[in-house]
């Protein structure tokens, strides 16, 4: 469903495996860099259809940014998310298991980043995802904790 | 499920007067229809689902006691949208007071149940309203509780759940509720549900807010339909299953809305 940000700074450069055994390939001299972080996000309703927000907001944490999330309240919440950082966007889909009841709609669950744009285009990783959903206002606040690799 | 020492007297007066005999093909091979509508039908606006099962026996005979019901509904609905729900209440406190124990704001909505039981050579039936409320979240599903009481000719209450969960297209969840048995008689078959209709939304639902010290009342928002209508209009689907382990099936769809032309008003629909 969202992201923050997962990222930031600690770059672990790896070598890809072909290269590493000595087999043939395009020299696309990217550096992996793969970064642990958690990240917190308050939304706020944009525009509803049926049973699918969209709602924006801003990011605190390792990769501070703005962010833009489009997800549906079903039986489960499910959803797709880009955020917006320096240097570029990160783009993932994720799900999540309400528990909560009454106004408070607490979740868990886990999403995955699958790419970007800029210096996140090769962005990848998997990160649980936490939150807490208001069913009067739709103010949705999204925590992750995970690894991002770019 | 609860039933008083009422009940039982005036069944076992009921039966005394109408020389209770209780054939044993009286569980016929059951059918169902299904029916809903959405009050206002709207693209993109809040509405009221409203929606009825209606059971068939052979003649002379009612269906089985009905143990299960699953009621598929249409992706993109936003129940989970709707501002319905938004406190919740226990069946311990139902059980207790009755839904009238509960905070208004659990109500989601409102039915009636027609139900029979065949009393000798006659059905004697009974209309039994309904009220759903929010329950506490189960296993990670949203719940529902629904609670029906009769007065005549059982007087009784029950209690019965609903969870929320997901389904596979072109449904976007479904509601599944167990029902549970309704004894009647010593020896008597349960009570059989004829007829069921509900809705679920902000038609006849008062809800109340604290503002600036005051109580507002207002009438919650309502399930959001979707922006387009599925083609074939908006499918649902149910199954039920019965005491004797027959099933029966039904499916509708809700017509798509006739299109808004620029005045506001609908294109009439063509008549034959």
């Amino acid at each position: 469903m969202t992201l923050l940000g997962m990222l930031a700074g600690a770059a672990l450069v790896s070598i890809g495996p072909a290269e590493a055994h000595g087999v043939m390939r395009s020299r696309q001299a990217h550096t992996a860099r793969a970064v642990k972080a958690t990240d917190t996000a308050s939304l706020r309703y944009v525009s509803a259809s049926g049973s699918l927000l969209f709602e924006e907001g801003k990011a605190s944490g390792t990769l501070p940014g703005s962010m833009r999330v489009h997800f549906n309240v079903g039986a489960t919440l499910s959803g797709s998310f880009t955020i917006y950082t320096h240097g570029g966007s990160i783009k993932g889909h994720g799900e999540a298991t309400p528990h909560g009841s009454g106004v408070y709609e607490s979740f868990a669950g886990s999403l995955l980043a699958t790419g970007g744009s800029g210096r996140f285009s090769h962005a990848h990783g998997r990160a649980r995802l936490y939150g807490t959903f208001n069913r009067d206002t739709y103010a949705l606040t999204l925590q992750t904790t995970g690894t991002l690799s770019y | 499920m609860r039933r008083t020492p009422l009940a039982r007297r005036t069944l076992l007066l009921a039966g005394a007067l109408l020389g209770v005999c209780l054939p044993a093909a009286a569980l016929g091979a059951p059918t169902a229809r299904l029916s809903g509508l959405f009050t206002p039908e709207r693209l993109n606006q809040r509405t009221t689902l409203d929606f009825a099962f209606f059971f068939t026996a052979p003649a002379g005979q009612v269906p089985p006691p009905l143990t299960q019901i699953e009621l598929r509904y249409p992706d993109n609905l936003g129940i989970g949208l709707s501002g319905l729900g938004l406190a919740t209440c226990t069946a311990q406190i139902m059980e207790a007071s009755s839904p009238s124990g509960c905070p208004t704001n659990s109500v989601m909505g409102y039915g009636e149940a027609l139900t029979g039981i065949v009393l000798g050579s006659e059905t004697i039936t009974e209309v039994a309203p309904i009220t759903i409320l929010r329950a506490p979240d189960r296993e990670g599903h949203f719940a529902l509780l629904f609670y029906a009481e009769g007065s005549t000719p059982v007087d009784t209450h029950i209690l019965f759940p609903g969870l929320l969960l997901p389904a596979s297209a072109p449904f976007g969840g479904l509601v599944s509720i167990g029902v549970p048995l309704v004894p009647t008689l010593p020896g008597a078959p349960y009570i059989s549900v004829l007829q069921l209709h509900a809705t679920l939304g902000p038609h006849r639902v008062t809800y109340y807010e604290r503002t600036n010290g005051m109580t507002l009342a207002y009438q919650p928002r309502g399930i959001l339909l979707p922006g387009n209508c599925p083609r074939g209009g908006f499918p649902f689907a149910a199954q039920f299953s019965f005491l004797d382990g027959t099933r029966a099936t039904a499916q509708t769809a809700v017509p798509c809305p006739a299109p808004v032309r620029r005045d506001g008003s609908s294109t009439p629909k063509r008549r034959r």
